[in-house]
């Protein structure tokens, strides 16, 4: 066969008699699946750096010569860490690479305990596909096999079975390589050889889940899916996981209407593969048995069961044009269509522009936050995008806990070309160890810490006189300006909305907004949100805007009595505000409090009216994440008894309010948000298959800097 | 006329009668069910009944692979963790509840090939009418063999 013509950065290798160009250095393994083929792997895994532990990738291997004979290697050699070079040779299914895999495969298999039946990898298994496609049928092995402890448990979330562990080292390598946290390492050596934590402690670490899922064996179990269902007995769902605002896709497994399990969906612009532990062990909520699943009406001391038109009745009484003696007030885990209804039902029905989404102690009016006083957006970078940083300043909470997939990008960046980053807190974070510099400020005094570095990095640089005039009180000390060091060219900010749950955040994100405009780095400031929808809340106006309460003075209004009913969509103010004799205060007083809730809450105890609410794998909708992606979660299960999706619980009620056309499908709603809101217009329904759509960012006024926070 | 009705009327008649009357001196295939029930082939396959080893440990480690084989999909496993207070199988794994929908059941057999312990097998109680719906799923104690009678 005639040689390909050459392209710059590309090799001609040759696999299985079939001539193929692949770029430069790209691994065997991959290059092989160019060709729909497949190499057998255990301990490689495409998102970490090849080992070459398990061997159960050999291939024959040779070089083309000048005189177009092959001289092949007289060993195999491990396709998992074999880079394409120019003339390479490889082959992939000679008699001998099949011997050598039966050959693996009988060892790997001599101390395996092959209790498949009983192990919750059987039935997904690699090592169980491999030994039928490659490995031998019987074993020759009779003597005692290697036992060691069966159900040894690393942490709450996973569980250890020592005997069936391959020592592939996936496991140790994603703890050092992607989620940095460092806490496997192999013990021993030989067959004696265990993944464990340093000092047996238990496995603490964010993103502990995905061990479990890239054990090639079922070695590290999760113990919350411990002997629930076997893989056949699931039904496997594609969705998104709404425990924080990064909306990571998901599989979603239930069985019986019962979620078992979830695990992590590829998608490249997001979460890569990877899940956090919040997101992956923390659904249970749907399974709990006292969900309510029937409307209840406050009958003298009790709750009981009702029916839908006395619940609506009762609600039209007390809300209908209520105008300013009435609020709503809305959790994280409501999608678009339903916030927008929501929200017309207020504005159209109830004349009441009090709603709001916020849970924290600070909470800015239009004018007072980012875009108000700066006149920057909230959100510049996407997900993706924050692997390719070359520096960042993360400021406020641990950006593990409430970003988790900007984390892991953002420690791709640093391990792959060493982007330098700054962290600023107040306790220590997930980042500290592949900071460039750390700044470990008091409880309390973020601000003062951003505004001293914001000195510093400013007398590395030109310009920006008015900012370094008012700085003038925050006199550097010497780890500033080691810190400042890193952000002298461009540089990106992140920091997250729960700042605003400390007394100086309003401050620290203004101080933060000036920075990066006094920097020319507007373009790359993030001030993600933390719940998961609380973007498309912040999009679809759900908040008071001019001339509403926010939260904090709906909860004082309820008090004082000006707010005579409240409405609760999907949130419990006892868990989300952080002054519960003000909640308690404010829900006993008010005369009529709906709870619409999806889950049994604290509230409820309060509740007029109790309506039941679809959970989001219940009902169609979409949701937007941090980097305004649109994602459209379908219905997986039926709602539990006579719960509604909330948007057609508000239609009907404003049908009965004003006969007009009623709406049937959650997507007639996006057509009207996108009628009502152009930068919509990516998120139409027929958009939103596979990944979802993302709406404009960094939609920036004129950036200007505000200075009275120095003083 | 005479003639026509002797060949077609009278002749096949007694033909017939010749018959009943030789086969009368035979002995009887029938049984009188169900006061009489006959010994059934060592392969038939009826009423499913889960087995236990001889010291009283339930076979089944409810590794739903009975269920994973049914082509009818009418088993019903939902496992849990044996410990050393409550322990019903040998290891780790037991079945807490096991049903089969006997309205489903084809008797085809493919759970007890598929079962790893022997633990479902289909014997010869072929019985099975009943008078509800709710009555054909037949649970977990419904098919555990009774406890072996210590001597
Ligand atoms: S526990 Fe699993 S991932 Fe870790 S080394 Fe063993 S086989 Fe590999
Ligand atoms: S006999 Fe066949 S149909 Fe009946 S339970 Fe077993 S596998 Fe299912
Ligand atoms: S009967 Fe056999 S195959 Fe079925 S769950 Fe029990 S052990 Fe597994
Ligand atoms: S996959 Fe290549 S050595 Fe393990």
């Amino acid at each position: 066969m005639a040689s390909l013509a050459q392209e710059p950065g590309l090799v001609t290798i040759t696999i299985d008699g079939t001539e193929l160009q692949v770029p430069k250095g790209e691994l065997v393994v991959e290059s092989v699946k160019r060709l729909g083929r497949e190499i057998p792997i255990f301990c490689y895994h495409p998102r970490m750096k090849p080992v070459g532990m398990c061997r159960m990738c050999l291939v024959e291997v040779g070089m083309k010569q000048p005189d177009g004979t092959v001289r092949m290697m007289p060993k195999p050699q491990a396709g998992c860490t074999l880079p394409a070079s120019d003339n390479l040779v490889v082959i992939t299914d000679s008699e001998s690479v099949i011997a050598d895999r039966r050959g693996v495969l009988e060892f790997l298999l001599i101390n395996h305990p092959l209790d498949c039946p009983i192990c919750d990898r059987g039935g997904e298994c690699p090592l169980q596909n491999n030994t039928l496609f490659y490995g031998p049928s019987t074993t020759r092995y009779v003597e005692v096999k290697r036992h060691l402890p069966k159900a040894f448990p690393l942490s709450r979330h996973v569980t250890l079975d020592l005997e069936r562990c391959i020592q592939c080292g996936r496991c140790v390598r994603f703890t050092e390589e992607i989620s940095g946290d460092a806490q496997l390492a192999f013990l021993f050596r030989g067959a004696a050889m265990t993944p464990r934590t340093f000092e047996l402690t238990d496995l603490d670490s964010k993103f502990s889940g995905n061990v479990i899922e890239i054990c090639p064996v079922g070695a590290l179990t999760s113990s919350d899916y411990r002997f629930r269902a076997r893989p056949w007995d699931l039904e496997t769902r594609p969705s998104t996981c709404l425990e924080c605002a990064n909306g990571c896709s998901v599989w979603f497994d239930h069985r019986g209407g019962k979620m078992v399990r979830i695990n992590g969906r590829v998608n490249d612009a997001v979460n890569e593969e990877w899940t956090c532990d919040k997101g992956k062990f923390g659904h249970g909520y749907l399974n709990a048995p006292d969900r309510p699943a029937k409307p209840l009406i406050r009958k003298e001391d009790v709750l009981a069961a009702a029916d839908w038109s006395t619940a609506y009745q009762q609600i039209v009484a007390h809300f209908e044009d209520g105008r300013t003696a009435v609020a709503g007030l809305v959790g994280a885990k409501v999608s678009n269509e339903d916030l927008f209804q929501f929200k017309r039902m207020f504005h159209r029905h109830f004349h009441s522009p009090n709603l709001d989404h916020r849970w924290t102690r600070i909470l800015p009016s239009q004018t007072e936050g980012v875009r108000g006083l700066h006149g920057i957006d909230e959100v510049h970078t996407r997900i993706a995008e924050w692997e390719s940083v070359n520096a960042a300043l993360v400021v406020g909470n641990d950006l593990a806990s409430d970003q988790p997939m900007v984390y892991l990008r953002l420690r791709k960046a640093w391990q792959r070309h060493g982007a330098k980053v700054v962290v600023i807190s107040e306790r220590p974070t997930y980042a500290d160890h592949f900071a460039s510099a750390v700044i470990r400020c008091e409880e309390g005094k973020l601000f003062e810490a951003v505004a001293r570095l914001s000195a510093a990095v400013l007398q590395n640089r030109e310009g920006a006189d008015a900012l370094r005039a008012a700085l003038k009180p925050f006199a550097p000390d010497a780890k500033d300006r080691a810190a400042a060091e890193a952000l002298k060219g461009e540089f990106f900010t992140v920091c997250s909305e729960s700042v605003y749950a400390k007394p100086d955040g309003g401050k620290t994100v203004s101080a933060l907004a000036n920075l990066a405009v006094g920097t020319d780095n507007a373009q790359r400031f993030n001030l993600y949100p933390v719940g998961a929808n609380d973007m498309g809340a912040a999009l679809l106006g759900v908040h008071p805007g001019g001339q509403g309460m926010n939260t904090r003075e709906i909860l004082e209004g309820c008090i004082q009595g000006r707010i005579k009913s409240l409405w609760l969509l999907e949130c419990d103010p006892f868990a989300l505000w952080h002054d519960h004799q003000q909640v308690q205060d404010a829900l006993e007083n008010v005369e009529f409090l709906v709870v619409q809730t999806s889950a049994p809450n604290q509230a409820m105890q309060y509740a007029s009216v109790v309506l039941p609410c679809c959970a989001h794998v219940e009902a169609d909708g979409t949701y937007t994440n941090i980097e305004r992606r649109v994602q459209k979660i379908e219905a997986i299960w039926r709602p539990k008894g006579d719960a509604k999706p909330s948007w057609k619980l508000f239609t009907e009620l404003m049908l009965r309010m004003n006969p007009s056309r009623p709406i049937f499908e959650p997507s007639e709603l996006m057509e009207m948000i996108i009628a009502e809101d152009e930068s919509f217009a990516p998120a139409a329904y027929h958009n939103l298959e596979g990944n979802g759509a993302c709406l404009p960012l960094g939609v920036d006024a004129g950036a200007q800097l505000f200075m009275e926070i120095y003083q | 006329m005479i003639g026509e009705i002797a060949r077609d009327v009278v002749r096949p008649i007694l033909t017939g009668l010749k018959l009943t009357a030789k086969r009368l001196r035979r002995s009887k295939i029938t049984v009188g069910y169900p006061e009489v029930k006959r010994e059934l082939p060592p392969r038939t396959r009826w009423r499913h009944v889960l087995a236990r080893y001889e010291n009283g440990l339930e076979k089944c480690i409810g590794c739903s692979l009975c269920a994973g084989a049914c082509p009818a999909k009418c088993i019903y496993v939902e496992s849990a963790e044996n410990t050393d207070e409550a322990r019903f199988s040998p290891g780790e794994r037991y079945a807490v509840r096991y049903e089969i929908n006997m309205l489903r059941c084809i008797f085809c057999g493919y759970c007890q090939e598929a079962c790893p312990t022997g633990a479902i097998v289909l014997r010869k109680d072929f019985e099975l009418a009943d008078y509800d719906r709710p009555d054909f799923i037949y649970t977990k104690e419904m098919l555990l063999e009774p406890l072996p009678i210590r001597q």
